[in-house]
């Protein structure tokens, strides 16, 4: 026979299971749905965004028609023109939507205290985000591998079943198992990228990103079919063959994220983020209460180039109520790096959870490239503190110089200029993946060779 | 002793052999032990943080000095909610929302710092509680110990000599049943005493504890029944299996993710942003306080004046301005109850969506049950809010009274008022919401757990009467 004869034998003999077929084409069907449900909910937040984006062009006008005159006070330009940020999803989102269904994509900040503006939240379901997501990533790490079980946990154990084993293992070669395997392997891995690739195309997703996402599934998926290998050499029939799959499947992508979990959020508290929250208003709003020059003091620290302009006649001025406000966020500057330290900490050991539990370290590549996980929610917030920095100083010459705030002041106040991407690649927890896959299928491997010789063995007396 | 009764006895002794089956049911067991104890330990650490919180939050604003009443409205007060004694059982959608709001004069501020805000992604893979266990994991144990019940007899034709010796389909059938609906009910035990325990300690209703454990032991008999009839209809023990899994797989896995995605894409929620520019539009239509030919304030004005038998806003005997802010207060609060309700309305509505799907996967069903008994789900979120929203509007029309009420005797540029009365403000007080209070949002969720009970009895008749075909 020749070789491509030989393969398209196994083919046939691949497709002639209903029950491969039928899991084959559910999970082309799921991959689809995925991919299709994550464009829409893009396409969603995109009509969104510019929504809100329509909304804002008319609010601000309608406070500079209200606060913009030849005797404009930059005090109240600045305390009621709300300035939009937002962060469009980025290109891979569709694939990875992680946690943009609950993480705010657009804010609106004034120059007053950031630290109690940026913890907002916006309007989400919270029944609708309790399951998760439906995206290609949940295919990829919750159902492929039940689709992987059902293709593969009789490879072994069905041929031992029917009897045509030990005939299988007489055989010269060892060409049958790479070849049953790297075919069901190729299958499945269509099935679960062919729609990806297509939704890349549509959604115009960078070429290199979808690889690392199809790299990332392959090996996944490459994992999986190591240990149906591992598996299925060292148990007798097909149904415990199936029940130790599922087990795995069980232990690693339903138990051991859950109890790690539970303990990550035990050891890593992050309460921080109400304790700088009520901090930071006890500084504002004891500032009306402490005599003016002592917050003066404490804002010249950081802004002695005002020093000298903080004279003012009467009980109030604008110049002093921005200068408090600065002072209460840079007075919690600690608390905010601590409570920022102990989002990264969980983010972190997470990764680490990444390098020994394949399905967690899928997650974290895919959502990491993507630019989905926490780390992107946090890129955002930095980029709005930033721009509202930049918003502070916009109004400081206005106020500490007594400029007036005219409609052409309007228009000169800064725009949030959306943050570029910091999807990346997560370069360790791919090599783990790579270093567990390599281990399950050499494991695998070696099972299946070490129980042909035993076969074979076996025939010969 | 019948023949049912026998035949599940019997039943028992083949599981009891089963030596991946006795490892897995303690597995659970255990699991099932650890995530109560985990999750126990959780809540009590939120209760005590929480509590921590609001006492300290109560005593600086009692604390603050002499101070204008204006500006206490925006120094304002934070809340807290507590955490329902239940949801150490199932925290439903506790991590999913904010817990502390500020609440401050004429602003509706968000409810902030959620759980799943400031976790990893890993938060998505589900959280510990003996509610995920019983809900996702308690399924696949008991598939896995009833797929083969009938079909194994079945394949080895046991079934035929049972048959021939007179034992009826039915018989077989309700022995099977009996015998895996009561390992059923044995898997969900512990978890049931975990929650009698915690009742009995006076920490929960006892009403509450026996509608969940009612509601988990329909829940997992659901299991044992599918099992079973599937091992009956399905004829191999592995195509039992497989189309068990199957259903595991759509009904706890995949429906449940798939459904919000279809019920958020059929409505939009307005953001915050949108509702606060289209507030401050309306209130701007209704009137502005600070045109002094506005006719809506001039109009008030003329009432207030009237009421007090004056021809001026200087002759009268409290603060103007404050008795401004009164109104001003009514009526934001007024356009935000507004917003919330319709956001509450398309939330409850895209709920609603997913809720009917429940008929095809019962753990929308469940879930219902669960988190509305443990209270922790939208609507004792929702309840929270509102209560907040009461207490805010309360605190602040009470400060802005005592700014039209005393601030007419205080002399000099810079009015204050005595701290004492801060004193007089009253501390935000969580009236915990009774979860039967509306015990209609029960009954559909029950009525479809009863539903896959009785279609499930329906079909045993009918692999019973085909067991007892088959003999002859």
């Amino acid at each position: 026979m020749s070789a491509s004869s030989i393969w398209s034998a196994e083919l046939r003999l691949l497709l002639r299971s209903g029950r491969n077929l039928l899991a084959l084409i559910l999970l082309f069907v799921l991959s689809s749905a995925a991919v299709l449900a994550g464009i829409a909910e893009i396409e969603n937040q995109r009509e969104t965004i510019a929504r809100v984006e329509a909304e804002q062009v008319r609010d601000l006008a309608a406070v500079a028609d209200a606060n913009a005159g030849p005797e404009g006070d930059p005090g109240y330009a600045a305390y009621y023109a709300f300035m939009l940020t937002q962060d469009p999803p980025p290109p891979l989102a569709f694939a990875a939507i992680g946690q943009r269904d609950l993480q705010p994509y657009v804010l609106r900040v004034r120059a007053l205290g950031l630290q109690a503006q940026l913890y907002d939240s916006e309007t989400y379901n919270p029944e609708l985000a309790l399951p998760g997501v439906f995206d290609w990533a949940f295919v990829l790490i919750y159902l492929l591998p039940l689709v992987v079980i059902a293709l593969g946990h009789d490879l072994v154990t069905g041929e031992r079943e029917t009897g045509r084993l030990r005939l299988l293992l007489s055989l010269p070669g060892s060409g049958l198992w790479r070849r049953r395997i790297g075919l069901r392997y190729g299958a499945v891995l269509a099935a679960l990228g062919l729609p990806l690739i297509v939704g890349g195309i549509v959604m115009a997703a960078p070429a290199t990103g979808i690889a690392v996402m199809l790299l990332t599934a392959a090996l996944y998926c490459a994992f999986w079919f190591g240990l149906a290998m591992l598996i299925g050499a060292s148990l007798r029939t097909s149904a415990t063959a199936a029940a130790a799959m599922m087990g795995c499947w069980i232990v690693l992508t339903l138990i051991l994220p859950t109890l790690a979990n539970a303990a990550i959020a035990r050891s890593v508290p992050v309460a921080k983020g109400i304790d700088l929250t009520l901090a930071q208003r006890e500084i504002v709003h004891r500032g009306w209460d402490v005599p003016k020059e002592q917050t003066f003091e404490r804002f010249f620290v950081n802004h002695s180039e005002w020093r000298g302009k903080e004279e003012f006649e009467g009980r109030f001025h604008w110049k002093w109520y921005y200068a408090m406000h600065q002072v209460g966020d840079e007075a919690v500057a600690a608390d905010v790096a601590e409570y920022r330290a102990s989002l990264s900490k969980r983010e972190d050991l997470t990764r680490k959870l990444g390098l020994i539990l394949p399905g967690v370290g899928t997650m974290t590549v895919l959502h990491r490239i993507a630019d989905t996980d926490i780390l992107g929610q946090l890129a955002y917030q930095d980029s709005i503190a930033a721009y509202h920095a930049g918003l502070r100083q916009f109004y400081y010459p206005y106020l500490f110089n007594d400029r007036m705030f005219t409609r052409g002041d309007f228009a000169q106040i800064p725009r949030y200029e959306t943050r570029s991407g910091t999807g990346s690649l997560e370069i360790a927890s791919l090599i783990a993946l790579i270093i567990l896959t390599m281990l399950v299928l050499v494991a695998g491997a070696l099972s299946l060779s070490r129980q042909a010789s035993q076969s074979r063995a076996k025939s010969q007396k | 002793m019948s023949a049912a009764t026998l035949i599940a006895r019997e039943e028992w002794r083949v599981l009891a052999r089963n030596r991946a089956g006795l490892i897995a049911s303690a597995l659970l067991v255990l699991l099932i032990l650890v995530a109560s104890f985990t999750s126990l330990e959780r809540r009590s650490a939120i209760e005590a943080d929480r509590e921590r919180y609001q006492t300290s939050t109560d005593e600086t604003f009692d604390a603050q000095p002499d101070r204008h009443p204006h500006r206490m409205v925006h120094y304002g007060q934070f809340v807290f909610r507590p955490i329902a004694p239940l949801a150490f059982f199932d925290a439903g959608v506790d991590s999913f929302t904010g817990n502390t709001i500020f609440l401050e004069g004429h602003r509706q501020n968000s409810a902030n710092f959620a759980e799943a805000r400031q976790s990893s992604l890993l938060l998505r893979f589900g959280q510990l509680t003996p509610a995920f266990v019983l809900q996702t994991l308690a399924p696949l144990l008991i598939i896995f110990l009833a797929f083969a019940s009938v079909a194994r007899e079945n394949e080895r034709a046991t079934l035929k000599l049972m048959l021939s010796q007179g034992v009826s389909g039915r018989s077989v059938m309700a022995g099977k049943l009996l015998g895996h609906g009561a390992i059923a009910l044995g898997v969900g035990l512990p978890a049931f005493a975990v929650l009698i325990a915690f009742a009995a300690t006076g920490a929960a209703e006892w009403a509450s504890v026996a509608l969940m454990i009612l509601g988990y032991a329909a829940w997992l008999l659901l299991w044992a029944a599918l099992g079973v009839v599937v091992s009956a209809l399905a004829g191999r023990p592995r195509d039992a299996l497989a189309i068990l899994i199957g259903l595991w797989m759509v009904i706890v896995i995949l429906l449940p993710r798939a459904l919000p995605e279809a019920a958020s894409a059929q409505s939009q929620l307005a953001t915050k942003i949108e509702t606060e520019i289209a507030l401050h539009r309306d209130l701007l239509e209704i009137g502005d306080s600070h045109d002094p030919d506005d006719p809506y304030f001039n109009d008030f004005r003329d009432q207030v004046l009237a009421r007090y038998g004056v021809e001026t806003v200087e002759e009268l005997p409290v603060q103007y301005a404050g008795l401004v802010s009164i109104e001003g207060e009514r009526l934001t609060t007024q356009i935000y109850a507004d917003a919330a309700d319709r956001q509450i309305a398309s939330e409850s509505e895209q709920n609603a969506f997913v809720h009917a799907f429940s008929i095809v996967s019962p753990l929308i069903a469940i879930r219902q049950v669960s988190m509305a008994l443990a209270g922790s789900d939208p609507a004792a979120h929702y309840d929270f809010l509102d209560q907040a929203e009461n207490f805010r509007y309360d605190f602040v029309q009470r400060l802005n009274r005592m700014q039209a009420e005393l601030l007419p005797g205080i002399e000099g540029e810079d009015p204050r008022i005595s701290a004492a009365y801060w004193q007089q403000i009253p501390r935000f007080a969580y009236d915990t919401r009774d979860p039967l209070a509306r015990p209609q949002s029960l009954l559909w969720p029950f009525a479809v757990l009863l539903g896959w009970l009785a279609v499930l009895a329906g079909l045993a008749f009918i692999a019973a009467r085909r067991i007892g075909k088959s003999a002859r």
